[in-house]
């Protein structure tokens, strides 16, 4: 973030407003060190600030989730924790990695969920899992292993050989998240991961995300969906025009908390 | 951690191209198409081979026929005619005892014809041998095949082979991006430029395996491994087209680099084809023509028939002017009375001179015309690989030049031998015959098809490396999936 440069960080249900370079995370004292963390990061397109420097720190066991109108910023920041874009200023962190320097070497540790998960149509569940943890950095799994993670991940046993034509978003979406579990990334990017789920198999993924943040995964999340960020993530975020202008635990506040926040932010 | 990587790809590459129907059709096709045209390369090698032995067989038997004459009027026979009297010199070194001289096809004619079917490969060499002859096509040929060029396994690799290249590589990442898998894919550590490079590879291998696998196939076949030296050709046809596969690989993977859609990219680089295989050659040979056009043959002609009227009115002057000039085939003395060969040989002799002042015109006009094209040849991979494989499969101009210089030569020696018989009116008997000066054809070495090559094989990999460069930094930059 530019010096000087003052966000409003709204803190639980009252508004509290902190200087950007102190994260909630931050003052709620977490000792551990982050997974994924943005230091003053900024992106722009031309004349558009897509992201405003942004400070954010997402430690294991997390789900952070991201909240915001279409071109708040939401996307760009976990593509700029992806490495598919260069920061304008400031720095993305993966492990203590910048992305920027290391991009491979970063890319070891990050999942990422889209949202539409898009494999190879011709090739079957396992097959473009096989791959896609191979190519993750991961020694090669036994088909055994790769068939019990598909299974871990909620896909079908009779799915798991099908061409991945017939799958349904859903079923896409839990050879992602079973990429990620193939893979022991230490973070998850999730983008919009269940828009136009229906809500058996949203809290199917919802459920998946818990069991990812058991295992000490560090997940980021940009997501419209207010109820599934509050029943899933520890802590929310809201962004507008590139900046995080609040940010909360979820456990201190209430559905109509939340929703009460984040529209009054939309209509400053 | 790269290496894994890469072979990761490779392996996917291979999974997807077998549950890929449209390549599985492609690939086979163009397979189909390199038997068909090194079938077609055999024919012509086998038709070629067979006028040949026929060229050889001819001369033993006139050989003979003279042989059994000779020694017929030598036991009291009269001889057929006395315009054929093969006693006469003018009439054994002419037409009735020329020598047919022939060239063998090159070592890998099968794969790639090249000028064999237009230039001429055996010729008549007598007394009379002059050059008209030399721009004579001995062979009456397809004119289908003469406009479009013979559909041989050169054709398929020049004009075809990028084709197949377009196809498997016009989509390799902008496929991936419309798709959706690139944003997956470039979430794994590796970078666009490994991923491309990796998948383009396994395509290359397909690509290059198939070309060079009919090519190797077709020179066991048609015996060119049994010939002399053919090893370094092979090494060069094979290293000619695979240079040439990687400048299409390259760019297509330049095009790609470009973040266009696949539609965009199958549009630029069938221009692309079609500006650097098509229309630039085509181009730079128009300009040949009109910048240094050729006299017209309707010229030599004249030439020659007006010569022949002129030496046939001055005979005598001629004679006497020509035994001036050559005055070592008489041993200094000019012949009072010159024999009607004499006279004959001395108006031929006029004529050959006149032709060679017009056909020295053609020879300039030809040069200026080579010396553009290679000039210009640079801009046309096409055009540099074309000069690559058929002067691997020695059936380029080179090859044909040399015969011809030697061809030339050993007409020198034919005159040489008859006419200071026919000035001084001798006689020849059977005795002559095996005397007779032989043709033997002193085949170019492999250095010399390596220092011909080295210059366009070069350029050919410079461009590849300019390419790929351009392909090399692109590729550099994408770095997400938009």
């Amino acid at each position: 973030m530019e010096s000087g440069q003052e966000s409003r960080i709204e803190n639980t249900s009252e508004v509290q407003t902190v200087d950007a370079s102190e994260t909630l995370a931050d003052s709620a004292g977490a000792t551990t060190a982050p997974v994924l963390e943005a230091r003053s990061l900024s992106k722009r397109y031309d004349d558009v600030e897509a992201v405003v420097g942004l400070d954010l720190r997402v430690g294991p066991s997390e789900i952070y989730c991201l909240l915001g109108p279409n071109g708040a910023g939401k996307t760009t920041t976990i593509h700029l924790f992806l490495g598919f874009l260069e920061p304008t200023s400031g720095s993305a962190h993966v492990m203590g990695l910048d992305v920027a320097e290391e991009p491979l070497k970063s890319k070891t540790h990050l999942a990422y969920v889209p949202e539409q998960v898009m494999l190879y149509r011709n090739l079957s569940g396992l097959e473009n899992l096989a791959y896609f943890a191979a190519l993750g950095g991961k020694e090669s799994l036994p088909t055994d292993r790769l068939t019990e993670i598909l299974g871990e991940a909620g896909l079908q046993a009779d799915a798991v050989h099908s061409r991945v034509s017939a799958y349904s978003k859903g079923m896409r979406q839990k050879v992602g998240i079973a990429i990620a579990i193939a893979k022991e990334a230490d973070a998850l990017l999730l983008d919009e991961p269940t828009s136009g789920l229906d809500p058996e198999a949203s809290n199917e993924f919802s459920e998946l995300l818990e069991q990812l943040k058991d295992r000490g995964v560090a997940v980021l999340m940009a997501t419209h969906d207010l109820f599934r960020a509050k029943e899933t993530g520890t802590r929310v975020g809201i962004m507008r025009h590139g900046r995080l202008v609040a940010e909360m635990t979820t456990d201190e506040i209430g559905h109509a908390d939340l929703e009460r926040i984040y529209l009054e932010h939309m209509h400053d | 951690m790269q290496t894994k990587t890469t072979k990761t790809i490779l392996l996917n590459e291979w999974r997807l191209l077998a549950a890929d129907r449209t390549l599985r059709i492609v690939l086979p096709l163009f397979i189909v198409l390199f038997a068909y045209a090194l079938a077609n390369g055999m024919a012509w090698v086998r038709f070629q081979e067979y006028t040949v032995q026929v060229v050889r067989e001819g001369n033993v038997q006139r050989t003979e026929g003279l042989e059994r004459e000779l020694t017929a009027i030598q036991n009291g026979a009269q001889p057929s005619s006395p315009f054929r009297d093969p006693r006469n010199a003018n009439v054994m070194g002419g037409r009735r005892g020329a020598r047919a001289v022939a060239l063998d096809p090159g070592p890998l004619t099968a794969l790639a014809v090249g000028q064999s079917d237009l230039l001429p490969y055996y010729y008549d060499v007598s007394i009379y041998t002059n050059e008209t002859t030399f721009l004579q096509n001995g062979e009456v040929e397809n004119p289908l095949n003469l406009m479009v060029g013979r559909f041989d396994l050169a054709f398929v690799a020049i004009y075809l082979l990028p084709l197949l290249v377009l196809a498997m590589g016009f989509n390799v990442l902008s496929g991936e991006r419309e798709q959706g898998t690139l944003a997956l894919t470039l979430s794994q550590p590796v970078s666009a430029r490994r991923f491309v490079t990796a998948k383009l590879a396994f395509r290359a291998i397909l690509v290059l395996a198939a070309a060079i696998g009919v090519s190797l196939i077709g020179i066991l076949i048609s015996g060119g491994f049994g010939s002399t030296g053919p090893l370094g050709r092979v090494l060069l046809w094979c290293a000619a087209l695979t240079v040439y596969a990687l400048f299409w690989f390259a760019l297509t993977a330049w095009v790609n680099s470009l973040g266009r859609s696949s539609s965009w990219n199958a549009t630029v680089l069938v221009g692309a084809w079609l500006v650097l295989v098509v229309v630039l050659p085509a181009a730079i040979n128009i300009a040949a023509g009109l910048l240094h056009p050729l006299p017209s043959r309707v010229e030599m002609i004249t030439a020659q028939r007006e010569a022949s009227n002129d030496a046939v009115n001055r005979r005598s002057e001629l004679l006497a002017r020509y035994l001036e000039d050559h005055p070592e085939l008489t041993g200094g003395d000019a012949t009072d009375e010159p024999n009607r060969a004499a006279l004959a040989w001395a108006a031929t002799d006029a004529v050959n001179q006149r032709l060679e002042e017009v056909s020295e015109r053609h020879r300039m006009g030809r040069d200026e015309q080579n010396e553009l094209i290679r000039r210009y040849r640079f801009f046309s991979p096409a055009l540099l690989v074309q000069e690559l494989l058929i002067d691997a499969a020695g059936t380029g101009d080179a090859r044909f030049a040399r015969f011809q210089s030697q061809v030339r030569a050993y007409a020198g020696q034919w005159q040489s031998f008859f006419v200071p018989a026919i000035l001084a009116g001798e006689k020849m008997s059977a005795d002559v015959l095996p005397t007779l000066p032989g043709f033997n054809f002193v085949d170019e070495s492999l250095g010399d098809v390596g220092q011909r090559a080295t210059v366009p094989l070069s350029a050919l990999i410079i461009l590849v490396g300019l390419v790929g460069t351009g392909a090399w930094v692109g590729l550099g930059k994408v770095r997400g999936a938009g």
